[in-house]
């Protein structure tokens, strides 16, 4: 038997978790060769020795405005993802509804930062701006998940309720009891993410640590920024001890005298965004002129989005994701072992939590530009920047599902031999959905890394915002949203396959 | 008069069939007693009649359907939540109303666990999950009781007062049971099924002991 | 059910308690030291609070666009704009006007700077030799740091600069592109020449390692703008007393949050030559 024959056998006796993955492999493989990967950098050194002995010696400047932007934070992830889980769970109820469906997946494909430019247009610098933009997304989410979650559970208990029950009581106690465990740890799970969209928010205006973050660290100032992310590592990796049943209450109630008061809404500015910025520009002007000037000067501002920013924007996405997807699951499975039971003893541990902690809350723009500093402008430093934290994310939840396995206890005596014979194996399906989960997010991520000089659709949006051509950023947040859209159609497809 | 009834039915389980052609009478006021080897399709008869006559019907299915995270007296109280207003019931939820603890109170008292009322049900042992089960039953007061294995959890005088209540909280009733002895005490009538076929019919007076082990 | 009607009632008492004073808010372009920008205009409102007797507020904002956008929403009424923002700004709002300008802002200009391995040293025109390299603007919306950039290497070169260059990228302030440009991040870059000669004179510059190889002809840049609709909501001739209180601030203090020497009188027309540049090179519809 001939060396393809045999891989020609072996391929048709693995499963089909083996096969998805190889698949994403082999497509990675062909992306590395259209991908531009260049290492230019002539010498980082300098900067990055400003960097690391600003990284050494952390230092808050105005404490006072950093303590204001903490809990404003606080305050608009709890404000946010309070509204989420009330909108997410309404919208779940419906969500057998094709239309719901749809609506939920089109606002969830739709980043934080470009929800929170769009109301920036809206509502100016208002809270509502940051508290929508967190919460529209996230009830999307929220939504799928809740769905999910409910349809999930056992169908006895509703079916011994006597005829005639109604839907709201059959809901209330028991479906809504038998799924409220899974429900309220991912809810808690989402408020983390929550924390980090909200401090992200920061970045486009909005008084949480991004603001003080983005500012100090455009600047230079090193020292800030060491000190602004080790207060927001810790306010993460203390969530365990500060986020209990009986502080809820008062984080949720407390939240929105936190969110500050900025401007006031004119809501004529609203009407005048749907009215007329969001309508292409041909169409606007075309006053004078017949109906097929204004039809043929439409489909020439079109083609001329799609041919100049759209398609190279998809493409860009496409082949900087797909890379990403598969370095971030090497990094996961690398990770994963550093926070596992089964692998180190508790003390042993304490170094892969920091390390996971510390690699999925630093956002992942500033990792992207520490590493343009260091590589030089190419797909590279997103590539890794995107590894880092995804990779960390889910080597953090694929290390906590191998602590909840229960494994004999005569295991075998290397690590090594644990690892690739009990571990792997039996995480590898839910990492594999995680990363599935995950290949979506990872999409909408290569948004905010545009400064890269890549030319990821999130490029062609903002700089669109930026000439205050709102017509266009739309017609590519909507290509964006779309493409999520379908990448997560196929995930799940996928996710069926397996 | 007939209570429930089914006629020439075929019964299926997933995508096997599992019993059938059945014709079957359940006349007002009779405890009928289902016997038969596990897998003979007990349950499966038990359900179908559940699903025909909801209406009518309380159910203890074998797997109890308890919701294992809300309190004994939640559990118990579901019985009733066709009775009031989804707004009522929702208010008892957060805090349950003193009357109807009134009224679920002395049933848990027969049933040996009303020190338990306000326990979560997934901190009971399977035997009282079992009677919060039958709990639930009683309180729901239908005319017809279906019961699948009702007391399989508990040990022989536990067994019998639980049998004991059921027969008198219902008039007419469907239980499915393995232990042939009980089987003889409370029924008036017994069904064994063997082979997807209902193979006896008979009073319990008729019966002994001995002439229905041939079915297990 | 309870917390969420507590929230949106919040919501309302926060937004209603700033309607209820009229305060008069004006922003800045975040074009250097963000981390200040507070602080520093923080002065300016406190000097325009005492001139105009009315409440002043000073919103600080993220990026050019924000800056625009606040003001075509009327939450600000007056800005200190680029050219370029502030050529944009006046388009989408009728009626208003640029008052006021700093005393260096009629002739101000743009650093090309490179790294020294380039090989490249200072001379009248951008040599042929940078085509292929990499270059990066600072943010999208600057005039400095893109505007005239963009518009000398088009009129230089007859090329858009990702056909000229191997790689082009917005770093998104001025004084990030120092940093890429030093780092060799980036070969080459173009900036404010004021944020450059403060770095320099900070100390915060290698020299060594980067230097200006170019500066572009003088082109008009900063401006105050005002709203042309103030007098109906602050009061018959309060758009004067602002162009009065705007054009006399002459505090060393206040000027160096600029910085600039003091503040001469500025129309619309000044402009002109940034808003065709910006037409031109399809920045401005």
């Amino acid at each position: 038997m001939s060396f393809t024959e045999a891989m020609l056998s072996s391929l048709s006796r693995w499963s089909g978790g083996v096969k998805t993955s190889i698949g994403f492999v082999l497509v990675a493989i062909c992306c590395l060769f259209v991908a531009d990967l260049e290492i230019s950098s002539i010498d980082p050194w300098a900067e990055m020795w400003r960097l690391a002995d600003g990284l050494f010696h952390p230092s808050l400047m105005q404490s006072s405005l950093v303590l204001e932007a903490l809990l404003s934070t606080l305050a608009f992830a709890f404000a946010g993802v309070a509204l989420a889980v009330v909108g997410g769970f309404l919208l779940a109820l419906m969500f057998h509804n094709a239309f719901v469906r749809g609506f939920c997946a089109l606002v969830r494909s739709i980043h934080e930062l470009f929800w929170a430019l769009i109301f920036l247009q809206f509502f100016g610098l208002h809270p509502l701006t940051g508290l929508l933009a967190i919460a529209i997304p996230y009830s999307g989410i929220f939504a799928r998940m809740y769905a999910e979650m409910l349809a999930q559970v056992p169908m006895l208990p509703a079916r011994t309720l006597p005829s005639g029950t109604g839907y709201l009581n059959t809901l209330l106690y028991t479906r809504l009891p038998l799924a409220w465990p899974h429900l309220v740890s991912y809810t808690s799970y989402r408020l983390e993410c929550g924390i980090r969209s909200s401090a992200i928010l920061g970045f486009v205006g909005l008084p949480t640590l991004g603001y003080y973050l983005e500012s100090s660290f455009s600047q230079g100032y090193y020292s800030e920024v060491a000190a602004l992310l080790m207060l927001f590592y810790l306010l993460i990796a203390t969530k365990k001890i500060w986020l209990r049943r009986w502080t809820l209450p008062a984080l949720f109630l407390g939240s929105p005298f936190f969110l500050g008061d900025g401007m006031p809404i004119v809501w004529g500015n609203a009407w005048r965004f749907i009215s007329e910025d969001i309508i292409p520009a041909p169409l606007r002007n075309s006053e004078a002129g017949g109906q097929w000037e204004s039809l043929s000067k439409l489909s020439q501002w079109t083609s001329d989005i799609m041919f100049n920013q759209a398609l190279p924007g998809i493409w860009n996405t496409l082949v900087l994701s797909q890379i990403a997807l598969v370095v971030t699951g090497l990094c996961a499975l690398i990770m994963f072992p550093l926070i596992s039971r089964y692998c180190y003893s508790l003390p042993g541990r304490m170094p892969g939590y920091v390390l996971l902690v510390i690699a999925r809350s630093t956002p992942e723009y500033l990792l992207a530009y520490i590493l343009l500093q260091l590589l030089g402008p190419s797909m590279l430093p997103a590539v890794i920047a995107l590894a880092i934290h995804n990779g960390a994310l889910i080597g953090y939840l694929s290390g906590r599902h191998s602590n909840e396995l229960v494994l004999r206890s005569d295991l075998p005596k290397r690590r090594l031999d644990r690892y690739f014979y009990e571990l792997l194996p039996r995480i590898y399906p839910s990492f594999l959905s995680f990363m599935l989960y995950r290949w979506e997010v990872i999409m909408r991520e290569t948004a905010i890394l545009g400064i890269l000089g890549i030319h990821t659709l999130g490029f062609f949006v903002d700089s669109a915002i930026q000439e205050i051509r709102f017509d266009v950023a739309l017609v590519l947040i909507l290509t964006a949203a779309l493409l999520n859209i379908a990448v997560d159609m196929f995930s799940r497809r996928i996710q069926r396959y397996i | 008069m007939s209570s429930l009834a089914i006629q020439d039915a075929y019964l299926t389980y997933g995508n096997h069939r599992v019993l059938g052609p059945v014709t079957l009478d359940v006349r007002a006021g009779e405890h009928l007693i289902l016997l038969g080897k596990s897998g003979c399709g007990k349950s499966t008869l038990l359900n179908h009649l559940y699903t025909e006559n909801r209406q009518d019907c309380a159910l203890i299915p074998q797997d109890l359907g308890l919701v294992e995270n809300l309190s004994v007296y939640h559990n118990v109280y579901m019985g009733r939540l066709q009775r009031y207003s989804a707004l009522r019931n929702c208010l008892n939820f957060i805090y349950p109303a003193v009357a109807r603890i009134a009224e679920v109170t002395p049933l848990l008292e027969q049933l040996g666990l009303d020190e338990k009322c306000f326990s979560a049900v997934a901190e009971l042992s399977g035997g009282q999950q079992q009677r919060v089960a039958v709990a639930r039953a009683l309180y729901q007061a239908a005319p017809v009781l279906l019961a699948d294995e009702p007391v399989s959890a508990l040990d022989g005088p536990e067994a019998d007062r639980v049998m004991a209540l059921l027969g008198q909280y219902f008039a007419t009733a469907v239980i499915s049971l393995h232990d042939v002895d009980r089987a003889l005490r409370y029924g008036q009538r017994i069904i064994a099924i063997q082979n997807g076929e209902l193979v006896l019919d008979e009073s319990a007076h008729r019966l002994t002991v001995s002439s229905l082990n041939e079915f297990y | 059910m309870f917390k969420m009607m507590f929230r949106v009632l919040a919501l309302m008492i926060l937004a209603g308690s700033a309607f209820a004073t009229p305060t008069f808010v004006f922003t800045a372009i975040p074009d250097q030291d963000e981390t200040q920008l507070k602080q520093r205009f923080q002065k300016v409102a406190d000097y325009l609070q005492q001139e105009l007797q009315t409440e002043v507020r000073f919103i600080p904002v993220k990026s050019y666009a924000a800056t625009i956008t606040a003001f075509r929403n009327n939450q600000v009424q007056l800005a200190w704009f680029g050219g370029l923002s502030g050529v944009k700004a006046r388009e989408l709002v009728p009626g208003s006007r640029a008052v006021a300008q700093g005393v260096e802002d009629p002739e101000f200009k743009s650093y090309f700077i490179a790294h020294q391995s380039t090989g490249l040293s200072a001379a009248d025109r951008l040599p042929q030799s940078i085509d292929g390299l990499t270059f990066t603007f600072g943010s999208k919306g600057s005039t400095s740091g893109r505007l005239m950039p963009e518009y000398h290497l088009r009129e230089q070169f007859g090329q858009s600069p990702d056909e000229l260059f191997k790689r082009v990228g917005f770093s998104g302030n001025h004084s990030r592109t120092i940093a890429l440009v030093e780092s060799g991040a980036y070969q080459l870059g173009a900036l404010n020449y004021k944020v450059w000669d403060a770095a320099v004179e900070a100390g915060k510059v290698d020299t060594a390692k980067v230097k200006v190889i170019w500066e572009t002809p003088t082109y008009p840049d900063y401006q105050w703008t005002l709203r042309g609709d103030l007098d109906a909501a602050y009061g018959e001739g309060f758009t004067d007393r602002v162009e009065q209180a705007l054009l006399k601030m002459n505090d060393p203090e206040l000027l160096s949050s600029f910085p600039r020497q003091g503040f001469i009188p500025a129309s619309n027309s000044d402009f002109e030559p940034v808003r065709k540049v910006a037409k031109q090179i399809g920045l401005l519809d």
